[in-house]
Formats: C-alpha cells, structure tokens, sequence
C-alpha cells in the first residue's frame, strides 16, 4: 500500500500564527475643526516603528502590532488579550492625502488629516456699495 | 395540565438563550475585518485600566493598559498586602473642533488588589512605557518556589 502525502497550500506554522494574531479595534475620538479632521487611538503597548497609517480611496487604515510580553510567565488574573489593533474608516472627501501626520505618544496615535484647500470653509467679504 | 403549561414555557427560554447567545457572537464580529468589537463597548470605570497579573516564578507581574498616562498621572501604592493603582485621565483638551466620536472619556480611577502572597515592598518596581504600566514585585523569600530534589533511595 502506498500512502501519498499531499501538499497543502504553502502554510507553515510560522506563518499561521501570524495570520491567526489577534486583533481587536482600538477605542478612538474623531474630531473636526475647519482645517482638518483629527482621530485620537488608544493602542497601548505599540512602539513607533510598529504602527502602520494608510489612506487609501477616502479610507484611513490603523493597523498597529504589539511588542508581545515574554509569554512563559503563569497568568494568574487576565483581563486584556495582548492583541494587535486595527481599524479602518471611511474620511469624508476633501482630504488633502499628502499632509496627513501621525504621532504615537504613551500609547496613544493621533492621526492628523489635513482639509484640501478647496473645501475648507472661506470668509466671503461683504463690499458696501 | 399546569405543570405541562411550564414546561413548555421553559423550552422557549432555551431558545431565548441560544438567541441570545448567538446575538452576542455576531456582535463581539465584525466580518469585514475579522477584528472583535468588545473594545469599544462603553468604558466601565470598575473595570479600568485592564490589568492582567502574572506569577513569573521569583516576582509577581502586573500589567496594565493605561495608554495617554505617564508616571505623574499614575499612583501606586502597596499596603497590608494589597496593591492600589490610582490616576487619573484628563480630557483631551482641544479648543474649536467638533466631536465626532468619542470613545475615550476622561476618567479618575483606583484599583485594589489583594496579593495573593508576601512581597517585598522595598524591591517593588514599576515603569510606564508605551501606555502599559508594568508593575514588578518581588515575592517574600517564603513564598517563593522552591526546588526540590529528588535523591535516589539506596
């Protein structure tokens, strides 16, 4: 009798492991002025070089990874999962895409989104005749 | 005849629960991103900040999710065997702009913990680094593990 060891699809533990990480959506407040859009995140126990910001067809992509705690520790009491973030919204038009800035400070990501000149409100002045 | 009439009402109730929990799986998923929602449920203060304690053999670990705090906003103490994490998070102050969403509120809170053994107050630590506060106690030389080895019997 011969056996035959099919291959599956290309999925080594490595790799399974990366695509079953956690993810949960970070808490957020979204905020408007007439110059840009602001999104505060919550994302603790992300560092810099692991958060990715992306805008995308009028949609804002927060993805960030966390610096995983030695897991060999007994955990006695849990109450968060040591989870990635991710969260995606979709901006009103008139972003200006190129100014957006991002800036991680203890834990918390604050994504500013610059308003297209174009659609930022305009004081129209009034001549007297 | 009654008791039938009972009977028959809890059977409904089974399926009320199995209802309900099925509700609660489709709303923990959200399908488009595989992600779960738990957290942006409203905010408890009992429950805040998250905390997960952890046994790593000579100490005892506390973590805990404090994201916008820095050591001055973060009060610690230990006392009588129960450790307090305190502090408070202050609005985030800004002047002219519209609130479109708001899931992070402002809040004062204190957490107690009764240890669950001896530790040694002078050697505790604890340290703020990217929103996590990590909280390092040293456990009592009698509450450490020990090892014990095993002598062959001649």
């Amino acid at each position: 009798m011969k056996t035959e060891l099919t291959k599956s699809n290309e999925q080594t533990p490595a790799r399974r492991a990366e695509e079953q990480r956690l993810a949960i959506r970070p808490r957020v407040d979204v905020f408007e002025n007439e110059r840009e859009y602001l999104v505060v995140a919550d994302v603790p126990g992300v560092a810099k070089d692991a958060i990715d910001v992306r805008f995308e067809d009028g949609e804002l992509r927060l993805e960030a990874r966390r610096w995983t705690q030695a897991n060999t520790d007994q955990p006695l009491s849990a109450e968060y999962h040591v989870a990635d973030y991710r969260r995606a919204f979709a901006m009103p038009d008139g972003v200006d895409a190129d100014k957006i800035e991002a800036e991680l400070k203890s834990g918390v990501l604050e994504v500013h989104l610059p308003k297209s000149e174009a659609k930022r409100p305009r004081r129209i002045d009034i001549r007297a005749s | 005849m009654l008791s039938r009439l009972t009977d028959f009402d809890r059977t409904f109730d089974v399926l009320d629960e199995l209802r309900r929990q099925m509700d609660r799986v489709w709303n923990d998923y959200d399908g488009s991103w595989g992600v779960t929602r738990s957290t942006t449920q409203p905010l408890s203060t009992a429950s805040w900040p998250r905390c997960n304690v952890l046994d790593a053999g000579a100490n005892l670990v506390v973590t805990t999710e404090v994201p916008g705090l820095s050591e001055k906003d973060l009060d610690v103490s230990l006392e009588d065997g129960v450790l307090t994490i305190a502090g408070e998070r202050k609005p985030t102050e800004l002047e002219g702009y519209a609130v479109h969403r708001r899931e992070r509120p402002a809040l004062r809170f204190a957490r107690s913990f009764a240890l669950p053994m001896k530790v040694d107050a002078e050697k505790t630590s604890a340290s703020v680094k990217d929103g996590i506060l990590t909280i390092t106690l040293a456990k009592a030389p009698e509450a450490r593990p020990r090892q014990i080895s095993v002598k062959a019997a001649s």
